[in-house]
């Protein structure tokens, strides 16, 4: 097993909006006006191309996200670019961290989706689960308030509708669905990993560690990664089993070129977009009032006015760099930004790992994916310097011939009644001419017939 | 609960166990009992407008499940929940018809009740409702704003505001406004009003009254007159130089009009 895994993560940012200065969020309120839908498709093209081509380079991953009324992450719908990234590859697993569960109507959709994913890759997907920034909240009926509650119990009937047979009923205090009956069901067992999220709340650790689901810590600086992967360690122990490390994974936006300076002079401006920018959210937006539980509230602001925390819109360049938020540099200052997270932090996976910041490029996001891939991965892969996914099985027969040789004859082959018939017929043979006439000599269809 | 006391104007409320839920309430003066209920903030006070109610009527301000010192408790979800809940303090308070006054948030819940027992009022007032649809003015989405900006939208005589403004350095001040604003928010995120209003409130019968304030920035001055509308010989009255915050801004020239119009419906 390798040291560490390697996700691409694209965001998907649209860049041609006017100066932060002119705007007081680039959320919920920045208008749809500054977005051209025709840099749109040049856009989402290249990132997508960006996406499908992380398989050739050697990640682990590729990744999407769900975000709503923004620059910083025009993707809104994230299983419709995993499922254009699902077929154009072939072996790589595609990760959407994740789908916004308690916004959704109703969550069955989402496990329906996922399923379809996971099925149509033949059993590659990883099912993330968030509650969506505060600034969602805005464009939608469901109140912040019920945030929290609603993601548990989405989160608990989606893992029943993804493992239990249906029907059944689903009887919650946000939802309630009659029949619950999710077809297709998922190829992976006992269902797709799930990922969540995560900015240090207790809370989630603990459902990460009790149900054994990745932790993904979102843009943080490494004291709070530390802070957080040693909880998750401590609730694993509690759970009565030692944390694996791909439990722990980190998102560090990353940059990599020929030298530091060189490194520095190109991303520098990217990532300061990233945060400076594509963060820039009104407080207010970012936490409309019952987002964050009176005591996460508590914890959040004490934080921000005993230690100084900052809002990421607040983060100079110097912060991102010293307090780990993101790692730039030559293969070897990655690579040793990297070590730290994995040895000392004990994360068993990076995303954002050589991905685009902020609206770049596209050569520069090429660029960028290159170095990293051919110069940093190797460092942290055994001798063949493969992805783990290639050294394991498929989780089904990639071709026609291996899938028959491995189903053998169906429990339930397919039938339909047909008139004059005594017994079903089997629609894989039925056509033949000795099985057809039979029953087309009944009724009309004869007279039809005997036109001729 | 550890609820911050405000600088100004704080008493120390009395509590009454509402169906489980302990109530704080405040309550002053003799005569006819006048039910006020507040809006999103300006809790935990015995306010000028309060104290001068009380010089005539039998006046009782109770904190709404979720505000000041009355916690927030799980069965809350909907404004049928204030409904029930209002109609069961009452029995604990033993008082079967009394007027209802209520300002804002207050305003809404009030025709919630009304809307539900109309005929245990003697009269209903409406001080700058919020709770009906204005289909071509949406008005300003409060939850947008940050405390600076929705104060300044609440407030035109900005010397009122400095009298019950908390210290914006104080971290409790500002939890305490979190809670009661996530209460606000569970009740009328979505959506901003109640359609069912519109039917439900033409059985009124009582005498009701539409408080406007001269200048409203928060909410458009035309949710008034739609309440007025909408509710069968409504009359309206409008407070001078006032915002949406007029209880605070005119307390006595607010109480003056409502209690003339009280003592002219006994």
């Amino acid at each position: 097993m390798n040291k560490l895994k390697f996700y691409f993560f694209h965001l998907m940012p649209y860049g041609f909006v006017p100066k932060s200065s002119e705007f007081d969020s680039s959320w919920v309120t920045l208008s749809n006006e500054h977005y051209d839908p025709t840099r749109g498709h040049q856009l989402y093209n290249e990132y997508i191309d960006l996406l499908v081509a992380a398989e050739k380079y050697g990640y682990d991953g590729a990744i999407v996200n769900e975000h709503h009324a923004n620059a910083y992450g025009t993707m809104p719908s994230p299983n419709l670019i995993a499922a254009m990234v699902v077929t154009r590859t072939q072996r790589m697993p595609v990760g959407i961290v994740g789908n916004a569960i308690p916004l959704h109507g109703n969550p069955v959709r989402v496990a329906e989706e996922i399923a379809m994913l996971d099925v149509i890759s033949g059993g590659r997907i990883i099912s993330g689960f968030v509650r969506g920034i505060g600034c969602e909240y805005f464009n939608n009926p469901v109140p912040p308030t019920d945030s929290v509650e609603r993601f548990w119990e989405a989160n608990e009937l989606i893992l029943k509708a993804w493992t239990e047979p249906g029907p059944f009923t689903w009887q919650g205090k946000h939802y309630y669905i009659p029949n619950v009956n999710v077809w297709p069901r998922p190829i992976q067992k006992p269902h797709p990993p799930v990922w969540l999220p995560g900015m240090g709340s207790l809370e989630t650790l603990r459902e990460c560690a009790r149900n054994r689901y990745t932790y993904m810590m979102i843009f943080a600086p490494t004291w709070m990664c530390k802070w957080a992967f040693d909880k998750l360690k401590e609730e694993a122990e509690i759970c009565g089993y030692d944390l694996p490390r791909d439990q722990c994974m980190a998102a560090i936006p990353t940059y990599v070129a020929e030298t530091d300076k060189q490194a520095h002079r190109e991303a520098k401006a990217h990532m300061q977009w990233l945060f400076n920018t594509g963060l820039k959210i009104k407080s207010s937006h970012y936490f409309p009032p019952g987002y964050m539980s009176d005591r996460s509230f508590r914890g959040y602001w004490s934080a921000v006015r005993d230690k100084g925390a900052k809002a990421p819109m607040d983060l100079t360049y110097d912060d991102l760099i010293k307090q780990g938020y993101i790692i730039v540099g030559s293969p070897q200052t990655v690579a040793e930004g990297y070590a730290e997270y994995c040895d000392e932090l004990g994360a068993g996976g990076v995303l954002c790992a050589g991905s685009p910041s902020g609206p770049m490029p596209n050569w520069m996001a090429m660029k960028n994916m290159q170095i990293f891939a051919e110069e940093v991965m190797p460092l942290f892969r055994e001798a063949d310097g493969k992805p783990d996914y290639l050294r394991e099985g498929q989780k089904i027969g990639a071709t026609n011939a291996e899938r028959s040789a491995q189903l053998g004859e169906p429990d339930n082959p397919p039938t339909a009644p047909l008139q004059g018939m005594d017994d079903v017929a089997d629609l894989r043979t039925i056509h033949l001419p000795e099985m057809i006439d039979a029953s087309l000599y009944e009724g009309v269809t004869r007279e039809l017939m005997e036109k001729d | 609960m550890d609820v911050p006391k405000p600088r100004n104007y704080y008493t120390q409320p009395q509590f009454i166990d509402v169906n489980g839920l302990s109530t704080a309430y405040r309550r002053k003066g003799s005569g006819e009992p006048v039910l006020f209920l507040h809006g999103a903030g300006s809790t935990r006070m015995w306010l000028p407008m309060y104290e001068r109610f009380s010089e005539s009527v039998d006046f009782i301000a109770p904190e709404h499940p979720g505000f000041g010192e009355t916690p927030r408790p799980d069965w809350l979800q909907n404004f049928n929940d204030l409904v029930i809940h209002y109609d069961q303090f009452l029995a604990e308070l033993d008082i079967l018809d009394f007027h209802l006054v209520g300002w804002s948030l207050g305003g809404w819940t009030a025709a919630e009740f009304a809307s539900y027992y109309p005929r245990r009022l003697k009269s209903l007032t409406l001080i700058v409702p919020i709770g009906l649809r204005l289909p071509d003015n949406p008005g300003v989405d409060f939850f947008k704003l940050l405390p600076e900006e929705l104060v300044d939208l609440l407030f035109n005589d900005k010397a009122a505001l400095e009298t019950v403004a908390p210290d914006p350095d104080d971290f409790d001040e500002i939890c305490q406004a979190h809670y009661e604003a996530s209460t606000f928010a569970k009740l009328i995120w979505s959506p901003r009003y109640n359609l069912a209003l519109e039917h439900r409130l033409q059985r009124l019968d009582c005498p009701a009254l539409v408080v406007k304030a001269e200048d409203d920035r928060l909410v458009p001055g035309a949710m008034a007159d739609r309440f007025a509308e909408v509710i069968p010989g409504a009359g309206t009255v409008t407070i001078p130089d006032t915002g949406h915050a007029l209880c605070i801004e005119r307390p006595n020239d607010t109480a003056v009009a409502i209690l003339k119009f009280i003592q002219e419906n006994d």
